[in-house]
């Protein structure tokens, strides 16, 4: 059915109807220091979505791709390869398009595909960055997704530049081999010389199947179907044990790379490694947060912990399974990390809910420095000589530096992008269905003033120039104090109607903080605050 | 202090798994702990019979997504569904008296326990809401090939 009828539905849908009496609210003019020239250049581009096409139910949906703004409005060439839940569409050339960047760093990107296009709402977090969400919503095609945008440097772009050590996290779906299509999840790192790949490890969670350790092998070419990609946008081909995957170059540290092959669809990106030796982990505190799939729904934790490189404390995790709510204060009890001697970087933690004594907490992860890396949980449920995974979920791990947080660090301009599940009524038949939100908001005194776009997927349409507000309570700064308490953060959007979400946050450092949503068990949404510079 | 709001499970809401399942399993006398709940087990599953009183296609009762209350021999029981496009997208809709079937297995989801579907059958009809993981399906699941095809021409 239906999703372009449900775009006629959409003067019905949860944010433009039930408004009669209220006008609509816009925002301000917006203010700053950002204008159209401030996107010029080679960018690299991903988002993770759904789309539509009519005639079938919304698939998911991951791009990956290079774009070449001029700074003037308009896009002047580029390429996307395209994986819609294991089918591809390879180097679709991009043909033109424009965008607007307005002074508050929001703005908008059309990216023109022959007679097709896509459109992006997007917040510029650099002149060398940005978040995007797809607004997609043409008569051909309705797509949404979060995703972002990096620089890429040209003088990169040839297959010699992949070289040293990277640490990469792919998720998404497997390529159905049981059957039906599950989620996955790898996590890992590899090295690579010019080409091939001479080492590497990874840790699989493949629709609850666990592989620990494995060895990575595979290389990096040219796309010998379109050669002329790599040194045009820095895209090739890889493959990496068995399957292919299509890859940008962004720069000699990270590279974006999409699954094309096996059915799979799997996206990410690797980053170069530096010295992750645990010795350099003294008294670090970390902030996580992993997202995916549990057995009972979507699942976002979100948390912290402080280690010496040999023991775990301060623990503080909090869950959002399918709509319930947990929050875990650890007692610190068989807290555990251990680092993997024969792969640097790799390691694993440990540690216990009081509540759930029998299948505690327990994660992998890569470190691509001291500061950074990724995570894979991998917690299970032991029956008897049964181990079943309890979700398939992966992300981000980062030091946490600069504390305490307050309003006189945590001040200034800010993207703020959220995705995820939530409630919908698109023409009368309520799901469950994808919800991305990309703002820009200025806090001052911890309370948070600007304007954003929206897209409820099943709506159809977004809706743009959302009125945001909000305001941030620190309760625990960087989370060591013993009493439990969270740092919290709300968040108004107003158009015609108005909601307001809450979130727990947790900082990573003054110009980046983890959330997820953590009242109303209508939504299951997690994000990234992150400071324009 | 904030505490944490899992608590243990109550032996009570365990006491009702056996009261609802089929009279096939109902010699299953072994309580599963119900910690060993947090995960799927097909080895544990179990069906319903029973008549639909209430279809909601998104309840933010935990777990968010689609429920059914069923009316079986033992009482009424809140069946998760998952999420409610791939029964759209089967064409299979649960009207209130409507007679099914469903496999599936109790969980535990924080301070409580739900029964969560794998198959719904209708009659002639059986879609599958959970892989044998218990991972939730997906419409593009049930894609046919000529379908997923047909996904070429996402831009």
């Amino acid at each position: 059915m239906k999703r372009l009828l449900l775009m006629l539905a959409a003067a019905g849908a949860l944010w433009s109807a039930a408004c009669s009496g209220n006008g609509i609210v816009n925002p301000p003019p917006p203010v700053g220091k950002y204008s159209n020239a401030n996107l010029n250049g080679q960018y690299a581009f991903v988002t993770n979505g759904e789309s539509f096409t009519g005639g079938l139910s919304a698939t998911p949906l991951a791009r990956t791709g290079s774009f070449t703004a001029d700074g003037l409005g308009n896009i002047a060439a580029g390429v996307e390869d395209v994986n819609a839940a294991g089918t591809t569409s390879l180097a679709l050339q991009i043909t033109g398009g424009h965008y607007t960047v307005n002074a508050d760093g929001r703005g908008t990107l059309t990216l023109q595909l022959g007679q097709n296009s896509i459109n992006f709402g997007i917040v510029l977090t650099s002149t060398s960055d940005g978040l995007m969400i797809d607004e997609t919503s043409t008569s051909t095609q309705s797509s949404t997704g979060s995703g972002n945008f990096v620089k890429q440097n040209s003088g990169s772009f040839a297959i010699a530049s992949i070289t040293g050590p990277y640490v990469f996290d792919f998720s998404g779906l497997d390529g159905g081999q049981g059957g039906t299509q599950g989620p996955e999840s790898i996590v890992g790192e590899f090295t690579a010389s010019g080409g091939p790949i001479t080492t590497g490890v990874e840790d699989v969670n493949d629709n609850g199947a666990f592989t620990t350790a494995a060895a990575v092998s595979g290389n990096f070419a040219a796309d010998g179907v379109n050669p002329s990609t790599l040194t045009g946008f820095g895209r090739g081909i890889a493959q990496l044990n068995g399957t292919q995957y299509v890859f940008y170059i962004v720069d000699s540290s990270r590279i974006r790379i999409l699954s094309t092959s096996g059915g799979a669809m799997l996206s990410g990106d690797a980053v170069a490694q530096g010295n992750v030796a645990p010795a350099s982990l003294s008294s670090t505190n970390f902030a996580f947060i992993v997202a995916g799939s549990s057995i009972n729904g979507g699942i976002t934790r979100v948390g912290r912990f402080t280690t010496n490189g040999a023991t775990v404390s301060s623990v503080l995790v909090d869950t959002n399974n399918a709509g319930k709510f947990i929050q875990t204060n650890t007692v610190n009890t068989g807290a555990s990390i251990s680092f993997d001697a024969a792969n640097p970087g790799r390691g694993t933690i440990t540690f216990t809910d009081p509540n759930f004594s029998n299948s505690p907490f327990r994660f992998v992860f890569y470190l691509s420095s001291p500061a950074q890396g990724v995570i894979q949980e991998t917690t299970v449920t032991v029956s008897g000589t049964n181990s079943n995974a309890v979700d398939v979920a992966d992300g981000t791990i980062a030091a946490q530096t600069a504390s305490p947080f307050s309003s006189s660090n945590i001040s200034g301009t800010y993207a703020l992008n959220w995705s995820g599940l939530s409630l919908q009524n698109g023409g009368g038949f309520s799901v469950q269905d994808e919800e991305d939100l990309l703002s820009e908001v200025a806090i001052s005194g911890l309370s948070l003033k600007g304007a954003g776009d929206i897209f409820q997927f099943q709506n159809g349409v977004p809706v743009f120039d959302l009125v945001t507000s909000g305001s941030i309570t620190i309760g625990s700064s960087d989370g060591t104090s013993s009493d439990g308490k969270r740092n919290t953060m709300n968040v108004k959007l107003v158009k015609s109607n108005s909601t307001t979400v809450n979130f727990v946050v947790y900082f990573v450092n003054p110009q980046l903080a983890f959330f997820a949503n953590n009242q109303n068990s209508n939504r299951i949404v997690a994000g990234v605050l992150q400071a324009q510079q | 202090m904030i505490h944490t709001n899992r608590i243990r499970l109550g032996i009570v809401a365990l006491g009702i798994v056996p009261g609802f399942i089929s009279p096939a399993h109902a010699q299953q006398t072994t309580q599963p702990d119900v910690q060993q709940l947090r995960a799927y087990n097909v080895s544990r599953e179990v069906f319903l019979l029973g008549t639909v009183v209430k279809f909601d296609s998104a309840s933010d009762t935990p777990p968010m997504g689609a429920h059914v209350l069923l009316q079986t021999a033992s009482g009424q029981v809140d069946v998760h569904l998952g999420n409610a496009k791939v029964l759209q997208a089967s064409h299979l809709e649960l009207n209130p008296g409507d007679s099914v079937r469903i496999v599936g297995e109790p969980l535990a989801l924080g301070d409580s326990t739900y029964f969560a579907a794998r198959i719904v059958q209708k009659g002639a009809q059986t879609v599958a809401v959970r892989n044998t993981k218990g991972f939730l399906t997906t419409p593009a699941s049930l894609m046919s090939p000529a379908q997923k095809e047909a996904l070429r021409g996402v831009r």
